[in-house]
């Protein structure tokens, strides 16, 4: 009645109403943060059901790991947030050249071992310094980007950008790692693609990508499993029959479910082992089968809610390097869900991408919430 | 401006998400509404059929490359557990099977019933099928629905029963050890290793499961291999066990008992009584020894390794692979007699007596005594003590030893020459232990406990040794033993084994007995020979080694019918050849050699004068041991057995070679056989004249098929030639 918002007493309410509205911890973007949390509950969900009937021992086992790595997450979440973006401007080299001696260690190591190596093995968990490029990269790239104040992209600027994204794109190709180089890539053209560059420059990365496929398949680069799986697409009468039935299983797991699904832990398919790694390559199959089309469309709704709210975010940004941060984080979620969900919905080859958030594994699980940590500093500090 | 461009570049990255999520959409939509049925159908059609990959056992070889145990691919028909649950399609398929396996009906009932076969394989109806059967039953696949000819794997022994007790035997999974193998990955129609190495060594042995899924129809048939995963077979295992050696030693072992089941052991006339009466006047003169087990152990003393280990009665360890109903299973290997009481203990076969032995030890456990009473410093080698042919402990008082509440007299041995007990006069270490002064070491007993305020110094000493403990050989239920102390005599008390007074503590007395090793004193002949190997190579107690080498699967054969091609062989871990030291026991240089000078004179002489000439306990037995055959230094031991009756008496014999360049040392333990010179240690005098090449030993032989229609556990296998056991006065009575 009488008490309007006006006269509410100025230490009263939540926060210090003291501080400037511009206070980068009263602005911080609540339903990215929301659907980020509900996606990562509902991965934790998803984990279990797809893995609980393959291990005898203890069919929490992957959650559990799961709920540990969202918690470690969200702890470098909000380590990434309390910082300025700025931060990351000088130290950008730094943690690219890190990133790329560590790399270049796993290659050796790879080669001392006489075995592809995708990770280190640390005790209780693996550390994939893919993924690990994937934020140091966007770093450095859009740091780089950023030190040219002008609306176009310099033809020498864009050379450079390329430069950087193909180092750690080479190592993680050679890794074998295809699926992480093209996370690299297509962060790589989106970040440019907003920092201006022109259309054939655009044309000239895709020419690249394509033509570094083809020498990797060429060249033996790729390893075999790598090649089956594309030719199982291409060619499914010629192909290594285990690839291609898992992804035929995906697809029959989805398809299955119908409209509403067969209900939680009630899908043949996810519950049975028909579909190898499911909990980290096909979690896509086993929320179709289970929760059918409306929860299929519920999870990527999220995401796309998520791809939204980063998308103002760059829109928002009081400077160049935050638009470019966000466009990154924008490119990789985008192109790494597509990826996996099209894989799972037999529209791509299999590559080894996680859907983000809702994939098992720590790398990954750690490197979204960092990246979206990025893209909520960029809107908690967009009024200066 | 500026900010406009930055907008519509923004909005091409919005444009490309909002195709890519449409395309993604759109395919979704289609599949789960319009594809759903006919998704939902092919998933109905499609079945998994998963069949596991049997991984070989891995083999066993001994010391040279002989192949002890390997595998024979045999066929089986199983039916799938499907099929049978329904009963009259059981009652048809049984049916229809009997007649081409040979198997009658209610056996396959039998098996359907019994609930010891995995659900997750073929339950199978019949093993060991010839090739042609099953063809003829492949080929009727279609009248024999859920009929599946299997691989499966039998254990060969090519030279069997050679170590049969160290390599062991296989059998199935047992209701007390399933969730064990169940729980390590394996099927319940498993055969498992029950004894020996086969069970020891089970984990390298048995390898891991692989499997192969197929995409079958309808009808069973396979559409397409889904995924394959291969079966790591098992690791190959080597022994340190010398088969040329373990033959002989069994050979010799089995031979020897037979020779003293003829001998008899003789009442002895009662001093007391003026030499008119027997001692045990219920008994007549002469009583036959029943020698009705023994073993026999070989350990090179510089590493540890055993190089043979055998045990009598001995069995065909073939038996256990011959598919024996249970009635002539118990034929063979009977657990009751034919009045149904348990079998006669000495009768048990199964045992590996060379570790599982629970034997006194008689004199031959003097020489620990001995270096317990040089260490602690109760002596030292110039100490002389005078053997009157009986002890008398010092530390109780008159009063009692005269009331008879404490047995305060200990007497020697008695002397054949005299009926009465021997008597040394002035004996030290070395003569002590050459002629096996009981008299010196009664005295040792008393004092290390006296002198040492009543602690259990004499047990700690012993310990060293390894006595009371695991001696960690690689294979099952080897025996502790016991180092008599207060806590095993209450224990022994609480189970009832000896009387209530008995066992209210640790009495001087105990440890007078312990002293000649006799009273609670308890170890196998395998802890005897690590214990005289720790005194040949002065101080380094050996951990008895059975495993010279694990190598990973694929060591190829020979071209040596029934050897292995070991220079092919690729190690899974990497052997220690040096051997382990449990632990070295400093004594001083000249107290080790006082040790080995007296169970040198064991072996050569000479004896000692008293009130006449005393020869030591091998020196008539060795008296023609030539003197190109390996040096020794032994000592004999008899232990008592039940009622004391002479011939219960059980002979213990353990020596070791002088020369480091041929390291062996020798145990032996023949139960019921007499003295510890008559028994064990002309056994152990052939075993070392084999060993220098002077005695031929019999070549070793792939054995030709076992007999089934036998109805003995092993075939008897004696040498073929018994001059190596004899001494100087065969058949003598040599004093102990």
């Amino acid at each position: 009645m009488a008490t309007s918002f006006l006269s509410r007493r100025p230490d009263s309410g939540l926060g210090n109403i003291g501080a400037s509205p511009a206070d980068p911890s009263r602005n911080v973007d609540w339903v990215l943060l929301a659907v980020q949390f509900a996606l990562t509950v509902i991965g934790c969900f998803v984990v279990f059901s797809a893995s609980r009937t393959r291990i005898s021992a203890d069919p929490y086992a992957f959650a559990t790991r799961q709920v540990v790595f969202a918690i470690i997450a969200t702890v470098v979440m909000f380590v990434v947030m309390s910082v300025d973006y700025e931060f990351w401007k000088d130290r950008a080299r730094f943690l690219y050249g890190l990133s790329l001696v560590i790399l270049a260690l796993l290659f050796l190591l790879g080669i001392a071992s006489g075995e592809d190596r995708i990770s280190f093995d640390l005790g209780p968990f693996n550390f994939q310094p893919a993924e690990m490029a994937k934020f140091t990269t966007l770093l450095m790239l859009a740091a780089y980007l950023a030190e040219e104040r002008s609306e176009e992209v310099s033809y020498a600027r864009f050379l450079g950008g390329l430069m950087i994204v193909g180092a750690p794109a080479v190592l993680v190709i050679i890794q074998p790692d295809l699926g992480s180089a093209s996370v690299l890539v297509s962060m790589a053209m989106g970040v440019l693609l907003v920092a201006g560059a022109k259309a054939r420059y655009i044309a000239l990365i895709t020419l690249l990508s394509v033509s570094t496929v083809l020498a990797a398949f060429v060249g033996r680069l790729v390893n075999d499993y790598q090649s089956a799986r594309i030719r199982a697409l291409v060619n499914p009468n010629a192909a290594n029959a285990d690839d291609l039935y898992q992804a035929e299983n995906a697809m029959r797991a989805i398809g299955t479910g119908g409209l509403w699904g067969k209900g939680w832990l009630q899908g043949p398919l996810t519950n049975g082992r028909d579909i190898p790694v499911m909990w980290a390559d096909f979690p896509f199959a086993a929320i179709g089968e289970q929760f059918g089309l409306v929860g299929s469309a519920v999870v990527l709704g999220l995401i796309v809610i998520a791809l939204v709210r980063i998308w103002r975010i760059a829109h928002l940004s009081r400077d160049l390097l935050g638009t470019y941060f966000c466009a990154g984080v924008f490119s990789m979620v985008l192109w790494q869900t597509f990826q996996n969900v099209a894989m799972t919905v037999k529209i791509m080859p299999v590559t080894g991408l996680p859907l983000p958030f809702i994939s098992y594994g720590g790398s990954g699980l750690i490197v979204y919430f960092a990246l979206f940590g990025l893209a909520q500093s960029v809107h908690m500090r967009r009024m200066r | 401006m500026a900010a406009d461009k930055r907008a519509a570049r923004l909005g091409v990255l919005a444009l490309v998400g909002m195709l890519m999520f449409s395309l993604v959409g759109a395919r979704l939509w289609f599949l789960q509404t319009v594809e759903q049925e006919a998704l939902q159908a092919e998933v109905d059609t499609t079945k998994l059929r998963t069949v596991p990959l049997l991984p070989e056992r891995g083999r066993i070889f001994d010391a040279e490359g002989r192949i002890l145990a390997d595998n024979d691919r045999v066929l089986a028909v199983g039916v799938d557990w499907q099929v049978l649950r329904d009963s009259d399609n059981r009652a048809e398929i049984f049916r229809r099977l009997s007649g081409w396996v040979d198997v009658p009906i209610e056996e396959m009932e039998a098996r359907f019933e019994s609930e010891v076969y995995s659900p997750f394989l073929p339950m199978p109806v019949a093993e060991d099928i010839d090739e042609r059967t099953a063809i003829a039953i492949q080929e009727r696949f279609e009248d024999l629905p859920g009929v599946q000819i299997l691989e499966q794997s039998r254990r060969v022994y090519p030279y069997a029963p050679i170590a049969s007790h160290v390599i062991g035997y296989m059998g199935r999974i047992t209701a007390e050890t399933k969730d064990f193998y169940q729980g390590n990955g394996y099927y319940l129609n498993e055969r498992v290793g029950q004894f020996g190495i086969e069970l020891s060594m089970e984990e390298d042995l048995h390898g891991a499961w692989g499997y192969v899924t197929y995409e079958v129809d309808n009808a069973s048939r396979i559409v397409r291999e889904v995924r394959r995963v291969p079966p790591i077979n098992g690791n190959d295992v080597q022994l340190t066990i010398d088969l040329d050696q373990q033959q002989f030693a069994e050979q010799a072992l089995e031979t020897q008992l037979k020779l003293r089941q003829q001998q008899v052991a003789i009442n002895p006339r009662d001093p007391e009584k003026n030499f008119e009466e027997f001692v045990f006047p219920e008994y007549p003169r002469e009583v036959p020894y029943k020698a009705p087990a023994g073993s026999v152990v070989v350990q090179n003393y510089q590493n540890g390794q055993i190089i043979a280990l055998a045990s009598y009665p001995t069995f065909d360890n073939r038996w256990f692979e011959a598919d024996l109903g249970g009635g002539k299973f118990d034929e063979i290997f009977p657990s009751v007699d034919a009045n149904g009481e348990p079998i006669d203990p000495d009768e048990s076969i199964l045992v590996n007596r060379a570790i599982q032995g629970r034997y006194n030890l008689g004199s031959t456990f003097k020489p620990f005594v001995a270096f317990a009473a040089l260490d602690t410093g109760l002596m030292g080698v110039d100490d002389y003590y005078r053997d009157e042919g009986s002890y008398r402990m010092e530390s109780v008082e008159e009063d009692k030893c005269n009331d008879g509440l404490v047995r305060c007299v200990y007497r020697n041995a008695t002397c054949s020459g005299t009926g009465k007990p021997c008597v040394y006069g002035a004996v030290d270490v070395e003569t002590a232990l050459a002629v096996s002064s009981d008299a010196f070491f009664y005295r040792i007993g008393e004092l290390i406990m006296t002198q040492n305020d009543f602690q259990p110094i004499l047990q700690e000493e012993l310990r060293k040794f390894g006595f009371g403990s695991d001696p960690g050989i690689e294979l099952p239920y080897a025996f502790d033993g016991t180092v008599p102390d207060a806590e095993l005599k209450a224990l022994y008390g609480e189970r009832g084994v000896i009387g209530e007074s008995e066992a209210s503590g640790y009495f001087t007395g105990d440890n007078v007995q312990v002293a000649i090793g006799q009273g609670l004193l308890s170890a196998s002949p395998l802890q005897l020979a690590v214990g005289y190997s720790t005194i040949a190579n002065k101080g380094y107690v050996m951990k008895p080694e059975i495993i010279k080498a694990v190598y990973q699967p694929g060591v190829p054969d020979s071209a040596i019918q029934g050897y292995a091609d070991l220079t092919e062989a690729k190690l899974a871990s990497e052997p220690n050849i040096a051997g382990e030291v449990v632990r070295q026991l400093p004594l001083a240089q000249e107290s080790w050699e006082e040790i080995d000078r007296g169970l040198t004179r064991v072996i050569y002489g000479k004896g000692t004068t008293s009130d006449f000439y005393h020869s030591t306990t091998g020196e008539n037995l060795f008296y023609y041991y030539p003197e190109s055959a390996i040096p020794l230094a032994g000592k004999t031991g008899t232990a008592q057995g039940a009622g004391n009756f002479p011939w219960n008496d059980s002979s213990a014999f353990a020596a070791y070679s002088r020369d480091p360049a041929r390291p062996y040392t020798v145990s032996a333990y023949l139960e019921k056989a007499g003295y510890g010179s008559q028994a064990a240690a002309p056994v152990v005098k052939c075993m070392f004249l084999q060993m220098s090449g002077i005695t031929q030993a019999d070549p070793v032989r792939l054995s030709d098929a076992l007999d089934t229609s036998s109805t003995v556990a092993a075939q008897p296998r004696q040498l073929s030639e018994t001059s190596c056991y004899d001494g100087r006065f065969s058949n003598v009575l040599t004093s102990e």
